[in-house]
């Protein structure tokens, strides 16, 4: 499956996204988490440190004229890629990120050119979780193109609703993925997620609880996963990926 | 003076941009609130409402439509193309993208 989450900052699509690729992961499938905010969010819910080493450099050349201003080096491939620069996560995630702001600025360029070739080419045995930054912007310009499914997280808000309906204008465009799903986050009572489909004009397909665990888990820290494994949260997340999963079945031939 | 508010998202940009631009109008200051974000909520927080939200958005295609002509000064693109909030506060808005594109 290729999954991106969207939504509006602080929507809770990283924390979601983390968990649901640790919990796909541990199913046995391999997992490519794909960040592509340079403020990333992304490594706080899979469990493992922020570090501020972008995809380096050499990794890309210049590209053909009329082609992508940077494609990966002769001899360098996608798997090469994720072998040499994606982090290694709890349950066997790997993380790519395109390089985050930090510290590299000058930099960055190449690295998201590295992040994108590599996505555009990786071996379909991979399943891909990706999480986007806050807003329309990315997402608009077809950042999240790899994605056959959108997962949109929105929290009861009239901000963060405003946002999601924006992004339901990504089923008009040219690379319009086949399907969204509408995640609610920090769901109190029915009357929230009445207030999401009611909005949206269309049914909501996941419901995650707003969770006192996982806020304190936040200011420490620690990942859903860590602060609170056996929690709603993580069962709600741990729904969703049964039923996207269901939704697009594991081809096992082309799984290791 | 000349405030701009940043941070990540969901920390309250938004919230804290539009009570601080009406607390100043409320102190007689005239205030220009500005929304530069590429998915603009402003006029959500100074309430405004997201029907008038939204209208300032589609001004854009106007423009393209050769319906309404561009503003030649700053204080024309306030007035042609910007809105009352409460207290007094002149709303405009900078960018938005309203059509997906890949590039």
């Amino acid at each position: 499956m290729k999954v991106a989450f969207l939504g509006k900052g602080g929507s809770g699509k990283s924390t979601i996204a983390g968990t649901f690729a640790r919990l796909l992961a541990r199913t046995g499938q391999p997992v490519l988490a794909l960040d592509s905010d340079p403020l990333p969010g992304m490594p706080y819910a899979l469990g493992i440190e922020v570090d501020d080493s972008p995809i380096p450099d050499d990794v890309v050349v210049e590209g053909p004229d009329g082609g992508p201003r940077w494609v990966l080096a002769p001899g360098i491939d996608p798997a090469d890629v994720i072998e040499n620069y994606a982090a290694v996560c709890p349950d066997g995630v790997r993380y790519l990120q395109f390089g985050n702001t930090f510290g590299h600025i000058s930099t960055i360029q190449r690295a998201q050119f590295a992040w994108s070739e590599t996505v555009a080419g990786v071996d379909p045995k991979w399943h891909l979780v990706g999480d986007l930054p806050g807003g329309t912007r990315q997402a608009m310009f077809g950042w999240a193109k790899y994605a056959e499914h959108v997962l949109l997280v929105v929290e009861p808000t009239v901000k963060s609703l405003h946002s999601a309906r924006r992004l339901l204008r990504l089923s008009e465009a040219e690379f319009a993925p086949k399907a969204f799903s509408v995640v609610a986050n920090k769901v109190q009572d029915k009357a929230d997620i009445d207030r999401i489909s009611d909005r949206l004009e269309r049914p909501v397909d996941a419901v995650v609880p707003l969770s006192p665990e996982i806020l304190t888990g936040d200011r420490g820290g620690l990942a859903p996963l860590d602060a609170d494994p056996n929690g709603a949260f993580v069962k709600a997340v741990g729904t969703l990926v049964n039923e996207v999963v269901a939704m697009y079945p594991v081809d096992t031939k082309g799984a290791k | 003076m000349k405030i701009a508010v940043v941070g990540k998202g969901g920390s309250g940009k938004t919230t804290t941009a539009a009570v601080l631009a009406r607390t100043l109008a409320r102190q007689g200051k005239d205030v220009v609130a500005l929304d530069c974000d590429t998915n603009p909520n402003l006029g959500l927080s100074l309430g405004v409402g997201d029907l008038e939200t939204e209208r300032l958005l589609t001004l854009r295609d106007q423009l393209d439509d050769g319906e309404i002509d561009h503003a030649p000064s700053w204080d024309q693109i306030l007035d042609t193309f910007g809105t009352n909030a409460p207290d007094g506060v002149r709303l405009g808005v900078i960018t938005r993208i309203e059509n997906p594109d890949p590039g």
